[in-house]
């Protein structure tokens, strides 16, 4: 089959990034306006509902073919975060990058570090970092995938 | 080309999996078909064999319409006869940044913990034809994972939504009430290719209105004069088991086999792949022989048609 | 001074207007005047150009009387200063009586219960991930906690405010609790602080346990049960808050609440019931934010459009009727974890401006709830900062001490153009149901959220110590940890919930829950009576709210992308 040189490359494509909420708490505002710089920045965010099940936020990941998951918790939600960190690993999505935004205590980022959270945003960060980050793990974690990739 | 050894590659490692249902091979097919990835010449090869079996339904209309609850209510309604389902959600991107914000799956959310369910959100890229290729790609994709049916859906807000609405087999236009004036709100064309129209949100006021102006498009215009024109509420369900009904209706009158109706895509993409490369061929600039030929016609050596003739034959 | 009226022309004005202008001119240049956060322009100067006295009678009039501007009864603040209003959640029900407790040691003759979030979003602890237990706020599900929470305090007596979204079911765990105590209902007194659903639909969607018609249907039966059981309980306050918070500009936000509060006095109507009197017991809860003035506008002109609305719209002839009585919170949008002592400035400023607004009660935000559950010296200096204004600065010697300002006359009128300019387009929507339900608001106030994050992020609007002044990592407070119970704790409560399952009398439990699901698909059956029957025969809270959702449908959010 000819390939359609008009048609960009594989590493040309957006960055893909799962904006979502898991827990009980429905405040999000803040990701809402995430999204949006996300999406002015020029990559592809597929939204989802808050009250995610840490089963949902995996199958969304892997039907999306997601590069970046980034989670918003504002009370406690992120205390899911190492229960969502292992059902993506054991569904063999261990190159998707995992941030996290929103209001974390010191000590339980520190946890969620070692739980492989690529990194927790804290109120107050501005939208550039917000988007370098993204950009940087979402290379990243095509490099790794590609590393696998089929060809 | 398929090489001797095919079954040892990774690209047929990778179809094995697809075929035996792992979500994860599912996922993989799609990116690769999608981005047309050095692997995807090879891929297309390897599932060329299993592919004619799925029903494509594609589901278009003005933002606001209710696509994602009228499909997510249309899934639900498949699954209870057993079938299985792929879904494209198509959103288009910011012209400004080419990011988009991919929100559909948001109304489609029931079926996270089905197996039988595959959603994926497709962004259009403003590609010029590009997308239309590459959803039927991802279409070929689903269909060789087996799903029973294939759901299109799509904004109908631009010529390369209605373009990717056309590869659908059955094509579902809806609209709701208060969408403004109802049917200027429908982009011309989106009527035309109409297999069945919906007024979805029929129990808001105005449903009854929105359903006339319908009824009276399907006989003012040329839109098929049989074209039935029904009412849904997807967010309770009410409506969506008779529309089911409508479109297994509609495909058993149709006497087309499956290599028809990829055959069809096919056809579909050849047009707009030829009249793209005319595009491209006609606006280049400078371009000496084009200037002749447009002075040709402006004397009126030859008309627009048989300039179109020559220039056919010289690409 | 003369009675009369400023008379323009004075003597002068105008060449000395000029002349100022021109000096003003001269050393400014070219610059543009700033907006506040409703899109109103601010000049540099206001003066009887832009408010002159000639209305007084029709803008503002005196206080307790019609239009209300200077506050809603004769002698506000002086007669009786605002409640002070705390919340307190956290933890387990013992938790929650012991904090209870202390703050009734100092004085307190309310409190407030904030549920933890597995009950906000309509679960009981049996049946949501342990480690969110208890983390933001108590752990109820049972009357035998309810029982716990408000063990040795005598109901008949206290006030509490249940942060308790349709369907009501801590209301419902109190009335069964003071069944159990023998207390009549008619002594229970307090308000359901979160039952604006259509303020959860839009903005807080945690609290949005219920599909849009059920929520609708359990509110207006809650309210006529109120009216008909329950004369000391407030079942409605209309959440500007969550609007605001969500990012509506203040004039927006007020208008959508106002737009809000309309919807459910027809849906009252609807139901049969006479605005006379379910319009008394209609209250507001709203966000302060920092910009001052426009805030104290805002609430200036709140009242005065509300008192119209009630008259015009619904023909109330009972004065009582019309009073726009609102709580403010100060506004935890605008608290920065950057330098968070700064938010104790913030927070006083928010204050003042509430209290200029004529707020009847305020929270004020600790000045660490940015980085977790407040911490027992930040919540104190939180209710100090009210004292201080209240007795050190004599904030509330006189009623309405801006009333007459050009500058908060001007911008009261300003605001009042803005916010019905909102009403109108809810009306036009259809009202606020139709509206939410269109995605109409969510597209308002997303729209709006963005456009302030910009001016934030452009610097156009400065946030010390996030995009000015900023200092060095080292300098900002650490993040306080969150302290969540210890899990042995937690697996207590769990057990106690099994067993109080296991061990209630389950055939009255059983047919209670019937009489629900019968009442809630029915027309024209009370619902929350239903709640209410079942939470004495039993059930717990998330049954409750299982069943109902059964029925009803799931709170879904609308999501306008």
């Amino acid at each position: 089959m000819e390939r359609n040189m008009s048609e960009v490359q594989l590493s040309s494509f957006p960055p893909r990034v799962l904006v979502t909420k898991i827990g009980f708490d429905g405040h999000d505002r803040g990701s809402r306006i995430v999204a949006s710089f996300l999406r002015d920045a020029g990559m592809e965010v597929i939204e989802t509902a808050p009250w995610q099940e840490i089963s949902q936020v995996v199958r969304l990941a892997l039907e999306e073919d997601v590069d970046v998951v980034g989670v918003s918790s504002l009370s406690a939600d992120h205390l899911l975060m190492p229960k969502l960190m292992a059902a993506l690993q054991e569904a063999g999505l261990s190159h998707v990058k995992v941030v996290v935004g929103g209001i974390v205590p010191d000590d339980d980022e520190v946890m969620l570090l070692n739980a492989g959270v690529a990194q927790v945003f804290h109120p107050g960060v501005g939208r550039d970092e917000i988007v370098e980050g993204v950009a940087a793990f979402a290379a990243q974690a095509r490099e790794q995938r590609n590393g696998e990739l089929v060809t | 080309m398929r090489e001797p050894e095919a079954d040892s590659t990774p690209q047929s490692a990778l179809i094995e999996r697809v075929r035996a249902g792992e979500l994860a091979a599912v996922a993989r097919l799609l990116t690769e078909l999608e981005r047309l990835s050095p692997a995807a010449p090879q891929l297309l090869a390897e599932i060329a064999p299993f592919l004619g079996r799925a029903q494509v339904v594609g589901f278009t209309g003005p933002p606001g319409a209710g696509k994602s609850t009228l499909v997510n209510a249309y899934i639900k309604a498949l699954r209870a006869e057993g079938k299985t389902v792929g879904v494209l959600a198509v959103d288009p991107s910011s012209p400004v940044s080419g990011g988009a914000l991919l929100g559909d799956r948001i109304r489609m959310n029931d079926h996270t913990d089905d197996d039988g369910v595959f959603i994926r959100s497709l962004a259009s890229r403003g590609h010029v034809g590009g997308l239309t290729p590459a959803a039927v790609r991802m279409i070929d994709a689903f269909d060789a994972a087996g799903k029973d049916v294939i759901i299109l859906e799509t904004v109908g807000a631009g010529q390369s939504e209605i373009d990717v609405a056309e590869v659908a087999d059955i094509r579902i236009v809806l609209n709701a009430p208060g969408l403004g004036d109802d049917i200027q709100a429908m982009k011309s064309g989106i009527l035309d290719i109409a297999d069945i129209l919906v007024v979805n949100k029929a129990d808001l006021d105005g449903a009854e209105k929105t359903f006339r102006h319908l009824l009276s498009a399907v006989h003012l215009s040329s839109i098929k004069a049989d074209t039935p024109v029904m009412k849904t509420v997807a967010t309770t369900g009410e409506g969506v088991v008779e529309l089911a009904q409508q479109v297994l209706g509609i495909a058993a009158s149709r006497s087309e086999t499956p290599k028809t109706r990829r055959r069809n895509r096919a056809r579909r993409l050849l047009a707009w792949a030829a009249a793209d490369m005319i595009e491209r061929r006609v606006s280049k600039r400078p371009d000496a022989g084009i200037d002749a030929v447009c002075d040709d016609i402006l004397s009126g050596r030859m008309t627009p048609d048989e300039a179109a003739i020559e220039l056919l034959k010289s690409s | 001074m003369s009675d009369q009226a400023v008379q323009l022309p004075l003597p002068g004005f105008e060449a000395v207007r000029d002349e100022w202008r021109s000096d003003y001119d001269d050393q400014m240049g070219p610059a543009l005047n700033p907006k506040n956060r409703s899109g109103i322009e601010v000049k540099p100067l206001y003066t009887p150009d832009d408010w002159n006295g000639d209305a007084y009678m029709e803008d503002l009039g005196f206080p307790g009387q019609v239009p209300m501007t200077r506050g809603i009864y004769p002698s506000m603040h002086r007669g009786r200063t605002w409640s002070q209003r705390q919340l307190i959640g956290l933890g387990t029900p013992e938790d929650y009586n012991a904090r209870l407790k202390a703050l009734i040691a100092h004085g307190a003759s309310a409190g407030s219960l904030i549920p933890c979030n597995s009950v906000y979003r309509g679960y009981d602890a049996d049946e949501v991930p342990a480690e969110l237990l208890g983390t933001c706020g108590a752990v109820v599900n049972s009357v035998d906690d309810m029982e716990i929470c408000y063990r040795d305090i005598p109901l008949e007596n206290f006030s509490t405010a249940q942060n308790d979204p349709s369907p009501f079911t801590l209301l419902a765990l109190l009335l069964a609790v003071a069944k159990r105590r023998g207390i009549p209902w008619n002594r229970i007194t307090g308000t359901s602080n979160q039952s604006d659903y259509i303020s959860h639909f839009v903005c807080n969607h945690m609290f949005f346990r219920l599909a849009l018609p059920g929520a609708r249907r359990v509110l207006v039966d809650h309210i006529a049960f109120s009216q008909k059981h329950l004369p000391g309980w407030n079942p409605l306050s209309v959440v500007g808050q969550h609007m605001q918070q969500g990012g509506a500009t203040p004039a927006e936000a007020m208008g959508l609440t106002l737009s809000t509060a309309i919807q459910y006095a027809h849906d009252c109507e609807a139901r049969g019931l006479d605005p006379n009197e379910f319009l008394t017991r209609f209250t507001f809860f709203f966000d302060i934010s920092l910009s001052f003035f426009e805030e104290i506008a805002k609430f200036r002109a709140g009242r005065r459009i509300w008192q119209r609305i009630v008259r015009e719209r619904f023909g109330a002839t009972n004065p009582k009727a019309w009073r726009f009585k609102f709580h403010g919170q100060t506004s935890g949008v605008d608290l920065t974890r950057e330098q968070p002592l700064n938010n104790i400035a913030r927070v006083t400023a928010q204050a003042i401006a509430g209290i200029f607004g004529g707020l009847q009660s305020l929270h004020t935000d600790s000045y660490d709830e940015v980085l977790s559950v407040p911490t027992e010296q930040a919540a104190r200096i939180a209710v100090s900062t009210q004292e201080i204004l209240k007795d050190e600065a004599h904030l509330t010697d006189v009623i309405d001490p801006l009333g007459g300002s050009y500058y908060v006359e001007s911008m009261t009128n300003d605001m009042e153009e803005k916010i019905l300019a909102v009403i109108e387009q809810i009306d036009a929507e259809g009202g606020m149901y139709a509206a939410v339900s269109s995605g109409l608001v969510q597209r308002i106030v997303g729209v709006s959220a963005l456009a302030h994050q910009d001016r934030i992020d452009s610097g156009e609007q400065t946030v010390v110590g996030v995009n000015k002044f900023k200092v060095p990592e080292e300098d900002e407070m650490p993040r306080q940890p969150l302290k969540p119970p210890p899990a042995d704790v937690i697996e207590a409560q769990i057990e106690r919930l099994k067993r109080y399952k296991a061990e209630r009398d389950q055939t009255a439990t059983a047919r209670a829950m019937d009489e629900l699901s019968r009442a809630a698909e029915s027309e024209d059956e009370n619902v929350f009576e239903k709640i209410v029957d079942a939470t004495c025969a039993g059930a717990t809270h998330g049954e409750i709210c299982q069943r109902l959702r059964d029925i009803y449908g799931f709170g879904d959010p609308l999501i306008v992308p």
